[in-house]
């Protein structure tokens, strides 16, 4: 049951850092591979807000997510836009991506220096509760319930807004949503910063959840992301969120069963045999091809 | 002075070497990353395998490097099976998802001294390396003239135009992943025994992000790409190190920034600053080559019984009985949605019917119909919405329509043998005649995707037509036409009939159909309404009730 719990903890983040992947690949059918560096960015930016300005957790999350949509915005503006109407954005965007996200770690780098960064030891309130022999601390549900939060909040936001209808009006079909009046380019532009905004909470939470950030973070939830969203199907965010937690859940009895060298096997595994049965994914929908 | 620089040199032709895996698959519009775990089973291979002592003289790597091309190769056939269905991000992702794979067994195994790696001897010297980068180098200059070259072109710019011009998709797909996979492996040989190293750990993400990032930098259009990534990206930290700019974090950044700056300011990676001196160019001495003659007037070319296409519960296509001799004219006209594009979309072998039968020249239409077997019978297309290969010029275009009509030719120019080239010529003429014919000689340099909208209809006809066909499917060719541009068309149409092709004619405008056709077949809502020439239809009631409006003037245009 704890291991249970551990796993969902642990998912809950690959979900939130899922979702934010996929939101961009489900409206605008790019990869951004700047991900990962706004994870990792904003990992090391909520340890200075605490560490430094001793700013509480509680206003160093929001904090983040600020950060976060700013470097969504700026990600968008410099690495996609520019490519707007090429025969290759599509590879285009991935490499244009990849340096912006390169541009992002030096910059940490530059500040905060190769090293690894911890949390001041009283930074996070010790409490913890005893439920029928389950110890969970109250990081522990402060992580559950701001992914879920932010995730439901997401949800509201594509379903029921009428910013969420033009997401998926350009999800749909750029052109035609550009001639009933959307606004193709505020709303892209929307998308990459709620985008990051979540991955970048996720960033500061997995460094509340490990009390660490390093500069190789990104890459392994780099990978574990495009996993998850495989799994759950390209740019579905209800197969993310189930994706991601599945993902955690699996790792945890993973390492329990056969051992944490082979955990990591577990993810790609699963990618992979998903993407033989189903290649569309457990929620997304098949795309038929049109002459 | 050069001694200092001898492992940079050797670095930029291993980072050529392994972007050119990549590069392999990109010039066929795919996206792998898996190379990096190819690469890694190859050089652990080759660490098992290889003699201590030199090999008849020569460095053990003589027996290494083949033995890893062998592992890459096979490896990459076998991961090849099931994810070359996959396409675009959801290739990548799948052989992602294998190199971590590769990675993590290869840690958690014994042979291969788990996390810690394995020690080999240095072997490799800046002159093997850049032996076999000349190698990799030659067979892609190779390949880009020859039919196998033009094929993965015209693959990664339109894979469904492609297949109906008669390219093995599948087949060609495969080569490509396979030949990544050889050369990832000899990668993967080489650095174990330039580094003197080799972990599980050096195959990682990060080093499949390098090879694409290379690749993309250098351009996927021409040969010399990766090698221009490869000197580009490799130069620039040393280039910053001799300028004395600070270790630290400067150099990634500006490493980031200009490639930044090369992949939003140069499309075409940096291969796209060098002028394409060697495209194909027309001879107009030599003649084209003589064909197999067309079926004679009135043989057998398309049966139909029956047949009906549903897509879950809507019938696009309800059974339609059709038959067609050779030499006819058969126009298929009906309102929009009347199933007209579904119907040639099944007689060209593109879609599956879902119900009844039917033979092409010869081919049953059914399940394991694949398009490029159509297109060798003789079933040659145009598309409604014009699917050319956009970054080709016009006269590629037309030679890879040619593709069914001509001969492989990378292995006989790999070896320079003179028939190669006559066969390169014969494909060239042939491709130059149909441009001549539909009034584009003069434009063949150019490249497809800056042609106007009439000059683009015309250069599908002309690709259709260097298949030699015994029956060519022209779907809406007048579209967008203005008048006197339809009644070329018109007359073009009835040269090629009085040539012996047969013509399946698609078209909205109802006059042309008229003058052109010997035959014409009403479809609306899936099913045929009526047939007969067009005299006969022009009166039929219930044709201008379904088609025209029942007020409507027989040929208005609709």
């Amino acid at each position: 049951m704890q291991q249970v719990l551990n796993g969902i903890f642990a998912g809950s983040i690959y979900a939130l850092f899922a979702i934010g992947f996929t939101l961009v690949f489900g409206v605008l059918d790019r990869l951004n591979l700047a991900h990962a560096a706004v994870f990792t960015t904003s990992a090391y930016v909520g340890i200075e807000l605490v560490a430094d300005l001793g700013l509480s957790i509680w206003l160093a999350i929001p904090a983040v997510l600020v950060t976060g949509a700013v470097l969504g915005l700026v990600i968008e503006r410099v690495a996609f836009r520019p490519l707007k109407g090429r025969h290759d954005a599509h590879f285009a965007g991935l490499i244009s991506s990849i340096a912006v996200g390169g541009m992002f770690l030096a910059l940490l780098q530059a500040r905060y220096g190769p090293d690894t960064r911890r949390f001041p030891a009283d930074a996070f309130p010790s409490t913890d509760f005893e439920l029928g022999g389950v110890r969970i601390t109250l990081l522990q549900l402060v992580i559950l319930g701001v992914s879920l939060g932010l995730m439901l909040g997401l949800a509201y936001l594509v379903n029921r807004t009428r910013l969420g209808r033009g997401m998926r009006a350009v999800a749909e079909n750029p052109h035609a949503a550009a001639v009933l009046g959307v606004n193709v380019d505020r709303v892209t532009a929307t998308t990459f910063a709620i985008s990051s905004a979540l991955g970048a909470v996720a960033g500061v939470l997995l460094a509340f959840y490990v009390n660490s950030a390093q500069m190789t973070m990104g890459f392994n939830i780099e990978l574990k992301g495009l996993a998850v969203i495989i799994v759950g199907g390209m740019g579905s965010l209800k197969g993310a969120m189930i994706g991601g937690i599945a993902l955690g859940l699996a790792e945890v009895f993973a390492v329990q069963y056969v051992g944490s060298s082979w955990r990591d096997v577990v993810a790609f595994g699963l990618l992979f045999g998903i993407l033989l049965l189903r290649p569309q994914g457990l929620f997304g929908a098949r795309q038929v091809r049109e002459v | 002075m050069l001694g200092d620089y001898t492992a940079t040199l050797t670095l930029i032709a291993l980072t050529a070497i392994f972007a050119y895996s990549f590069y392999a698959v990109l010039m066929a519009g795919q996206l792998s990353l898996g190379q990096a775990g190819l690469a890694s089973l190859a050089g652990f291979s080759a660490t098992v395998v290889m003699p201590d002592s030199p090999v008849v003289g020569l460095s053990p790597l003589v027996v290494g490097i083949p033995v890893g091309m062998l592992v890459g190769a096979c490896v990459a056939f076998l991961l090849g099976l099931p994810v070359m269905r996959l396409r675009g991000v959801f290739l990548a992702i799948a052989t992602l998802g294998f190199a971590e794979m590769v990675r993590i067994v290869l840690i958690n195994a014994e042979w291969t001294g788990g996390a810690q790696g394995t020690s080999v001897p240095k072997l490799v010297t800046p002159g093997i390396a850049w032996g076999c980068l000349l190698l990799v180098a030659y067979w892609f200059w190779r390949l880009g003239g020859s039919r196998f070259g033009r094929g993965l072109a015209a693959i990664r710019e339109d894979e469904l135009a492609a297949r109906a011009m008669g390219v093995h998709i599948r087949r060609y797909r495969m080569a490509a992943f396979v030949t990544s996979g050889a050369i990832a492996g000899m990668y993967g040989v080489l650095l174990a025994y330039f580094s003197r190293f080799i972990t599980p750990d050096d195959f990682g993400f990060a080093a499949a992000v390098d090879g694409l990032v290379t690749a993309v930098v250098g351009g996927s259009l021409l040969f010399l790409g990766p090698l221009l990534g490869s000197g580009f990206l490799t130069s620039v930290p040393e280039i910053q190190r001799a300028l004395g700019v600070e270790a630290g974090w400067i150099r990634p950044f500006l490493s980031a920034l200009l490639l930044l700056v090369v992949i939003l300011f140069l499309p075409g990676g940096l291969s796209s600053l060098i002028p394409r001196w060697r495209t194909p160019r027309l001879d107009p001495s030599i003649p084209a080559p003589e064909l197999p003659a067309l079926p004679p007037p009135g043989t057998s070319v398309l049966t139909l019984k029956g047949l009906g296409k549903a897509y879950g519960g809507l019938h696009a296509v309800r059974s339609v009985d059709l038959e067609l001799g050779s030499g006819e004219i058969l126009g298929l006209i009906g309102p929009n949605g009347a199933g007209k594009t579904t119907l040639v979309n099944l007689i060209s072998g593109l879609s599956v019917p879902t119900s009844g039968t039917g033979t092409v020249l010869g081919i049953p239409l059914g399940p394991d119909g694949q398009g490029h077997r159509f297109a060798r019978a003789g079933v040659s297309r145009t598309f409604q919405h014009s699917k050319l290969f956009d970054r080709l010029t016009v006269l590629e275009n037309a030679l890879v329509g040619a593709h069914v009509v001509t001969r492989p030719t990378l292995l006989r120019r790999l070896l320079w043998l003179p028939s190669a080239r006559r066969d390169e010529q014969r494909a060239l003429a042939q491709a130059g005649a149909q441009l001549a014919r539909v009034g584009l000689a003069d434009r063949a340099g150019v490249n497809a995707g800056a042609l106007s909208y009439g000059d683009r209809r015309r250069l599908e006809i002309a690709r259709a037509l260097a298949a030699h066909p015994t029956l060519l499917i022209l779907d809406e060719p007048a579209a967008g036409m203005n008048h006197v541009e339809a009644q070329e068309l018109s007359t073009l149409i009835r040269t090629l009939a009085e040539d012996g092709i047969t013509v399946l004619l698609i078209e909205h405008n109802v006059r042309m159909v008229l003058e052109t056709c010997t035959r014409i077949v009403v479809l609306s809502f899936g099913e045929v309404i009526a047939a007969g020439d067009p005299a006969t239809i022009a009166k039929d009631p219930v044709v201008i009730e379904a088609y025209l409006g029942s007020d409507g003037p027989a040929d208005s245009r609709v």
